[in-house]
């Protein structure tokens, strides 16, 4: 991948025309392909695959079964990099369980946990791990620094990629009601590796914006030129919608509006 | 009390309604709580949306002739009541939500066209009801799996026996293909055994005399002698039985005291 790569996320209900569409240089693999997916093996031969999967929260170690897994997935899909989140969604004794993205306080003790987990896990497979931002909703009084200040910390001892999600990241600006260029600015961005762009929708229950499988506006479009330009070491944009809803015009459109943006 | 324990809490309180209304929640002010309250209910009606879809996905197919797609009871006034309470992952709001979700879909009437509409939602209520419960994140090398050697053999919290008046296993797939006719099943009593692995994989396995007797039978005091004795089956038939029980997640060998 010498050259940016504009890519989108895998979604099987889309499958025969992902088979046959030009534009689209990589997919991403939120899940691993159904044992019935017909459209995988022609999936899989013709597309350059990222391994973007649920491996495991790395507040913890990683298990060895879930390992296996990640070594399996990434061979099967020859990703060239294997993708995490900064994420804590389920308590420790499995009986809470957020099944959503949640992010970690940012703490000496959390930074501690993710460092040692992930260069525990980066030992154990063959490609780079990268590791994508996570947006709160709502500031943690237990949390000791801000998340650019312990993101930085992270990637600066780890060594790991950055996955920026661009869309985290301006829906914090949102809700911190500051620009979204001057809060990106916070963030590492010479570790980035992959961004992902998408839609942001009103959400009833949260009275505001959220993550959508919708189309980047121009401005998230503006945003992601604008990051692009601060982060050296990006070898690939991903369009990030995975959800049965998503019409093929919708992640067609948006590949090409993010392929002419950057 | 460690940030991990802390981050326990929050978790805690945005999946669990109860907890993040009570004093001693509101005590600890982590965070704010009309903020919290916001997410929980964006992260409740997440959490059961992906639940339904995937759950009720034949009633969805279905959908075309009932008028009824099973998600619309989130956005729903009695969804919406059901939150101030819910628990998620809880087996009681599963049971809850799919309650609403089958008596939403009842209420249109598609007279004769699906016979066996009533076997089908128990069917996925009980998927979905199983799926839920307390779950192994993390393989700690301490026997999740329940293959004890000599232990006693016992049923799996939260596996259910259903017994249906129709043969769903063989209409099901035929649901999430395309069709003209409604697909019909045969009437035909059906037993089915439903149960989930302590990683969360629900898994349904048809059920015959052997395996009720086994099911009812294993409490985790009962040897494997003394189970077979009891069903009034050879210790091997009851040993094969057990084995593709434990494969299913349905049981496990207790080796506590």
């Amino acid at each position: 991948m010498a050259s940016l790569s504009i890519g989108a996320f895998y979604n099987p209900h889309l499958g025969a025309e992902l088979v046959r569409t030009d534009g689209i240089d990589h997919l991403a693999m939120a899940d691993p392909p159904a044992a019935g997916d017909p459209h995988w093996p022609a999936i899989r031969a013709r597309y350059r695959l990222l391994l973007h999967d649920y491996l495991g929260q790395l507040s913890e170690p990683l298990d060895e079964r879930s390992i296996e897994r990640a070594r399996t997935l990434a061979e099967l899909y020859r990703t060239p990099w294997v993708a995490e989140h900064f994420q804590c969604l389920h308590t420790q004794d499995g009986t809470y369980n957020l099944n959503y993205v949640f992010p970690p306080l940012y703490t000496e003790e959390f930074l501690t946990r993710f460092t040692t987990n992930a260069t525990a896990l980066q030992a154990r497979l063959d490609q780079p791990l990268v590791m994508e931002n996570i947006p709160g909703f709502f500031d943690v009084t237990a949390s000791r620094m801000p998340e650019p200040v312990w993101l930085r910390r992270f990637f600066e001892a780890t060594g790991v990629g950055f996955l920026l999600d661009l869309p985290h990241v301006w829906l914090e600006a949102h809700y911190r009601g500051v620009k979204a260029e001057r809060w990106l600015a916070e963030f590492p961005l010479e570790h980035v590796v992959e961004l992902h762009v998408a839609g942001v929708e009103e959400d009833r229950d949260l009275r505001g914006p959220w993550i959508a499988p919708s189309e980047p506006s121009d401005e998230m479009l503006a945003l992601t030129a604008h990051a692009l330009a601060r982060c050296p070491r990006a070898r690939a944009v991903t369009f990030d919608a995975f959800s049965p809803s998503l019409s093929m015009d919708v992640l067609l459109r948006s590949v090409q509006r993010i392929r002419e943006a950057v | 009390m460690n940030d991990r324990a802390v981050q326990d809490l929050l978790i805690r309180a945005l999946a669990d309604a109860p907890y993040r209304d009570s004093a001693e929640w509101r005590a600890r002010a982590l965070a704010d709580p009309e903020r919290v309250e916001r997410f929980a209910r964006f992260l409740a009606r997440h959490f059961y949306h992906e639940r339904i879809v995937h759950f009720f996905k034949y009633s969805r197919a279905l959908g075309r002739v009932t008028g009824r797609r099973p998600e619309a009871v989130l956005t729903r006034p009695d969804f919406d009541a059901l939150l101030r309470a819910a628990v998620l992952g809880s087996r009681a709001t599963a049971q809850a939500v799919a309650d609403l979700v089958a008596a939403y879909v009842r209420d249109r009437e598609a007279p004769g066209l699906v016979p066996y509409r009533d076997d089908l939602l128990r069917y996925e209520a009980a998927m979905m009801v199983v799926e839920a419960g307390p779950r192994v994140w993390t393989d700690t090398g301490k026997g999740e799996e329940g293959r004890g050697k000599g232990a006693s053999p016992e049923i799996v919290e939260g596996t259910v026996l259903l017994e249906l008046t129709y043969d769903l296993p063989a209409v099901l797939p035929q649901l999430l293909k395309p069709w003209t006719a409604v697909p019909q099943a045969a009437a035909r009593p059906t037993r089915l055994l439903v149960a989930r692995s302590p990683y969360g994989r629900v898994a349904v396995a048809r059920s015959d005399d052997t395996v009720v007797a086994v099911v009812q039978l294993a409490d985790g005091k009962r040897t494997l002698e003394q189970l077979a004795a009891g069903a009034g089956l050879e210790v091997a038939q009851v040993e094969e039985t057990l084995q593709g029980l434990v494969d299913l997640g349905a049981v496990r060998f207790s080796t506590g005291s």
